[in-house]
């Protein structure tokens, strides 16, 4: 996919940065990347929302500036540079979140920090960013940030909903729901990708089948 | 001897210095720009967040007046998060009657510091609520200091006198007003709060006695 010689770029191809990691390579469901920050956070949607727009954040901006200067970049320093300007990012979206909510800050923790060592941010950066124009780039960052927080949100508001009867803390099955708190607890994470993960298989299979079919 | 020669396609050390540095330069400007503009609103929801926990501590309180503790204990009024050492919270009633004090701790727990306020009560010279303000105990075990109705029911009339050290004790060998019952199954974490509040009372309450007709004052 690399084209890095600042040519046009076609408005497919455009199109294309951005929904293969929406969809055909989404970071959870495909690539199966950022796990640790995708099972710790995901006990509620309001959490995997903030986490998700957090992360979409960190994406795009890093994916900008990283393409920016790409050319610049010597190939010995490559990770160091990288590994700065993501620390940059995360330590604005820290700042901001913090302004915005101390009830969303408090409870991402440690993972807002920890958004610095996501595979899929330096992955991209690496992959992507480094060796691609910057529109392209940004397109690609918000490609994959868009498909992390559906991937966050899919989890968020199951495990949310069985875990608690409720969603962003609306109650939905009134006072005799009996809550499977499992699904808050790390197991419940695990046992909710697995599920998420499965229904993907199915799906990819579904489709292999009908175009074998046509 | 054997030297190794350097690689013919290495850039100069002097180039991939300048370049970090220049990275180093943005990345410093974003943050120290994004810093400068989010300080405000940050200090602002913490000190919302602290006027609730004092208004949640102390029921009826209609005013509250915020105090710094300097190194030798004596008392400054202080207006938003500006003094960084300790503070205490004094609540008053409808008729500026004192309420009680606030007062924050904190102690290591099991994953983490746990960090506390709680409501003392100069006429009753007893804890008499409390809440954690920051923990990261594990989820349904040492988390359930901050919920564990049972547990909470500790620091309703706990003995603050310090004529005895506030300790806890196993669960359900409560006996003595100062004593705090723990919650099986989180016992370290109990335990930090028994330290918590036996190091913060033993620090704060003898300022509080010193300053106590100038707290109920206001001034």
């Amino acid at each position: 996919m690399g084209h890095d010689h600042g040519a046009t770029v076609s408005p497919s191809e455009n199109m294309e940065a951005f929904l293969n990691g929406l969809w055909k390579q989404n970071p959870v469901f495909v690539q199966v990347l950022g796990t640790c920050p995708t099972m710790a956070i995901t006990n509620s949607a309001r959490n995997a929302v903030a986490m998700g727009l957090a992360t979409l954040f960190v994406l795009v901006f890093s994916n900008m500036l990283i393409s920016m200067v790409r050319r610049l970049v010597q190939k010995q320093v490559r990770i160091a540079t990288y590994i700065l300007i993501i620390a940059t990012f995360v330590t604005m979206v820290d700042y901001i979140i913090k302004a915005v909510s101390i009830d969303v800050y408090k409870a991402l923790g440690p993972f807002i920090a920890l958004i610095v060592v996501n595979c899929i941010i330096l992955g991209r950066a690496e992959a992507f960013a480094g060796k691609n124009p910057v529109w392209q780039s940004i397109l690609d960052g918000f490609g994959m940030g868009i498909g992390f927080f559906i991937a966050l949100f899919c989890l968020g508001s199951v495990r949310e909903i069985l875990g608690a009867g409720t969603l962003f803390g609306f109650s939905l099955f009134g006072s005799n729901f009996q809550p499977w708190v499992l699904f808050l607890l790390p197991s419940g994470g695990f046992f909710t990708l697995a599920s998420w993960l499965l229904v993907f298989a199915w799906w990819k299979e579904r489709g292999k089948a009908k175009e074998a079919q046509a | 001897m054997n030297t190794t020669a350097p690689r013919a396609d290495m850039p100069p050390s002097s180039a991939l210095i300048k370049l970090m540095g220049v990275v180093s330069l943005i990345c410093g400007l974003l943050i120290v720009t994004t810093h400068q503009q989010t300080l405000a609103p940050i200090r602002h929801n913490q000190e919302i967040i602290l006027s609730e926990t004092v208004a949640e501590l102390l029921p009826g309180a209609k005013k509250q007046v915020s105090y710094g503790v300097d190194a030798s204990g004596n008392l400054s009024i202080v207006e938003g998060a500006e003094f960084a050492g300790p503070r205490l919270f004094a609540g008053y009633d409808a008729y500026g009657g004192l309420i009680g004090v606030v007062i924050e701790g904190g102690e290591r727990g099991y994953a983490d510091v746990i960090r506390a306020m709680f409501a003392y009560s100069p006429q009753k010279k007893a804890i008499v609520g409390f809440k954690v303000t920051e923990l990261k105990e594990t989820p349904g075990l040492g988390d359930k200091i901050s919920s564990d109705k049972k547990f909470l029911s500790n620091f309703k009339d706990l003995d603050a006198s310090l004529e005895h050290p506030i300790v806890t004790v196993k669960s359900g060998t409560k006996k003595n007003r100062w004593e705090v019952d723990a919650i099986s199954g989180a016992t370290i974490s109990s335990r930090a709060v028994g330290r918590l509040l036996q190091k913060s009372t033993k620090e704060m309450i003898p300022v509080i006695q010193r300053n106590l007709q100038r707290i109920e004052r206001g001034n």
